[in-house]
């Protein structure tokens, strides 16, 4: 009796639970789903990500939807099922999304499909020509870090923790190495960049901790990353070690947002303003004229920008040298 | 003894300690006959409550204490399921493991709202920083720089090492997981014994989530449990249903972390995640040697119907 009870009661919550999907998109408003494997509350790239479209739909007057934490399985089950819920754009954040997004876009051609950081012949590869990918230019965001840590780096050792080796994650990773190196060269010290670490995820904080206690082993003393909740990991090892130290000496750089005061490492962001770019994939869909395209974010369109700078810890030459080498970055004359 | 040797030796320790009191849950759920394959969930419940009440109070131990009070909540379901009704354990394992993190994630998200900064809580403090001790050699390090949950862990590794050996109620309780109908007759409460299991492996299961979030990351994210639910079932079988062996197996589990933690950064020929592979793959051999003899309780996974013959 009991067990039957409970399947009673269980099947009324699940058919319950089934009531909004076919109710909540009946009218005109247009609407953005979300896809993330990371949580759109780790305080680095999900925030960042979910931030900006909503961001961009209040603009627009779209409505959104989210999935976060999903698995790498469950990337296509996760586009499809909005997909058949009718939304208008599929918002996918990373690279990682690829072969998900042009497999869904090849059976939902109706709908479009706007891949950030998805790769320049992506867009090409689209069958229905409904795919877009919104690029920020890695390799300057790597600049925007590496210029601050070679000005910033006192040992020499510089280190970079990635979530998952991503073709956007390597051009981040090059191009922070070797801004720090050549802005260190100009300022009369060498810097190396300690090889790049994977967590193989974005949410285990815990290795963000352990890869950064090892680093510091290493000599590490400043770090950047492309790990989201990973990085916050770091972060608190970084503290840890300051703490025991008496004073701060090692340091972080945050992306992609402005992350200044979140911990007391951190000593400037590089951000990245995609909301501009959800916004221009939003108002191509409502003009008909989405997909097949490439749409890119820098410095000179002001996507890319670097954030506050830490100026307790920054001395003010540092920021001055630094603004300049940012200058050099936004009029493309920085290592020319 | 080099640094990277002390410092390999001590993140070890660290990523150990949450894997036994998981590893303890499990031992006591499958001693008394359930197979609790829902750890994993109990655990991100453990985590989430944990770091929210260790927030609101300021205090960790009282997050602590939460988180295994909602372990036994949580785990609740899963004995009454599977005691009373007499379910499939693995299934209903499973359907923990679902429930429990998409839970966490709801409170969580309810809590703080979408798209929140990333929310920090402190900390417990270790031996050391409370006995205001500076030195950081090694063994000071080894010794005395974690926190009283980590000798919590052991102490509790060595009290059911006792309990089950050396205590007639401990016999007892392993009588229910290897004969339930034989212990049934010389009057063992078998039901009472099994609830008794549910409540303290979803205590330690708890505890063990809390663990990650008020002793060891100052934040919590979704999926911070990463796994280490499925590596205490293994553990358990690893470490051949004993308190010792289950010790050794997660202080293997957790070198083998550190090192590949550490390999990544001192080898750049191979692929990083040839790396990554050292946990899973020690996992699958010392599982396919030590696993070849079973030794776990007889009754292990079967459900206990009183008036049956």
């Amino acid at each position: 009796m009991n067990r039957k009870m409970l399947a009673v009661v269980l099947t009324g919550v699940m058919v319950s639970s089934l009531v909004p999907a076919f109710t909540a998109y009946a009218d005109d408003t247009r609407t953005v789903a979300m896809i993330c494997d990371s949580s759109i509350s780790d305080g680095g790239w999900g925030m960042a990500c979910y931030n900006a479209m909503v961001a961009a739909a209040e603009k627009t007057g779209w409505e959104t939807m989210y999935s976060d934490s999903i698995a790498q399985s469950a990337y296509y089950d996760t586009i499809v099922s909005y997909c058949d819920l009718g939304v208008d754009m599929i918002y996918a954040p990373g690279n990682q999304y690829t072969d998900a997004v042009l497999q869904a876009a090849e059976e939902y051609p109706e709908i479009a499909f706007a891949l950030l950081n998805g790769g320049v012949d992506t867009p090409e590869k689209a069958a229905n020509g409904n795919v877009s990918s919104l690029l920020p230019d890695a390799t300057q965001i790597g600049w925007i870090a590496g210029a601050l840590a070679g000005l910033m780096s006192e040992s020499g050792t510089i280190a970079f923790i990635g979530g998952m080796e991503l073709d956007t994650t390597l051009a981040k990773y090059a191009g922070y190495g070797e801004a720090a190196a050549y802005v260190a060269e100009q300022n009369g010290k060498s810097v190396t960049l300690l090889d790049p670490v994977y967590s193989g995820d974005f949410s285990a904080s815990d290795k963000g901790i352990e890869f950064a206690k090892a680093m510091i082993d290493q000599g590490a003393d400043v770090f950047f990353g492309d790990a989201s909740a990973v990085d916050s990991g770091a972060r608190q090892a970084i503290d840890e070690a300051n703490e025991a130290n008496g004073s701060i000496t090692i340091y972080d750089i945050a992306q992609p947002t402005d992350l200044l005061g979140q911990n007391a490492c951190v000593i400037g962001s590089q951000v990245t303003d995609n909301a501009v770019l959800i916004e221009l994939s939003m108002k191509a869909v409502e003009e008909g004229n989405f997909g097949g395209e490439t749409l890119f974010g820098t410095l000179q369109n002001g996507v890319l920008s670097a954030g506050e700078l830490n100026t307790e810890i920054v001395p003010e030459e540092v920021q001055t040298a630094y603004a300049d080498y940012i200058k050099q970055m936004e009029e493309g004359t920085f290592m020319q | 003894m080099g640094s990277f040797t002390a410092n390999l030796i001590l993140a070890s320790i660290r990523m150990a300690s949450p894997l036994i009191f998981l590893s303890l849950a499990e031992l006591y759920s499958q001693r008394a006959g359930l197979v609790n394959i829902g750890i994993e969930g109990i655990a991100a419940i453990g985590s989430l409550t944990g770091f929210l009440i260790s927030l609101i109070s300021g205090r960790p131990f009282v997050g602590v204490f939460a988180g295994a009070l909602a372990g036994i909540a949580v785990n609740m379901i899963f004995a009454f399921a599977t005691i009373t009704l007499c379910a499939e354990q693995i299934v209903y394992g499973m359907a923990i493991n679902i429930f429990a993190p998409a839970l966490a994630a709801f409170i969580y998200r309810v809590y703080f709202g979408s798209g929140s900064e990333l929310v920090q809580a402190g900390l417990m403090g270790t031996l050391k920083s409370m006995l205001g001790i500076k030195s950081n050699h090694f063994l000071v390090n080894l010794f005395l720089d974690q926190t009283p949950m980590v000798y919590l862990a052991y102490a509790l590794v060595i009290l059911t090492a006792v309990y089950f050996s050396r205590t007639k109620s401990g016999l007892n309780y392993k009588a229910v997981g290897e004969y339930p109908k034989a212990a049934a007759t010389l009057g063992i409460n078998v039901i009472g014994v099994k609830y008794l299991s549910c409540v303290i492996c979803g205590a330690l299961a708890g505890i063990g989530g809390a663990y990650l979030t008020t002793c060891y990351s100052k934040t919590y994210v979704d999926g911070n449990v990463a796994g280490r639910g499925f590596i205490a079932l293994a553990a358990v079988i690893f470490g051949r249903w004993s308190p010792g062996g289950v010790l050794a197996a997660c202080l293997f589990f957790g070198f083998c972390d550190a090192l590949q933690i550490r390999l990544q950064l001192i080898n750049n020929t191979l692929p990083y995640q040839f790396f990554q592979m050292i946990p899973y793959v020690a996992t699958i051999v010392v599982l396919a040697i030590i696993g070849a003899k079973k030794a776990g309780p007889r009754s292990s996974g079967q459900p206990y119907r009183r008036e049956e013959r």
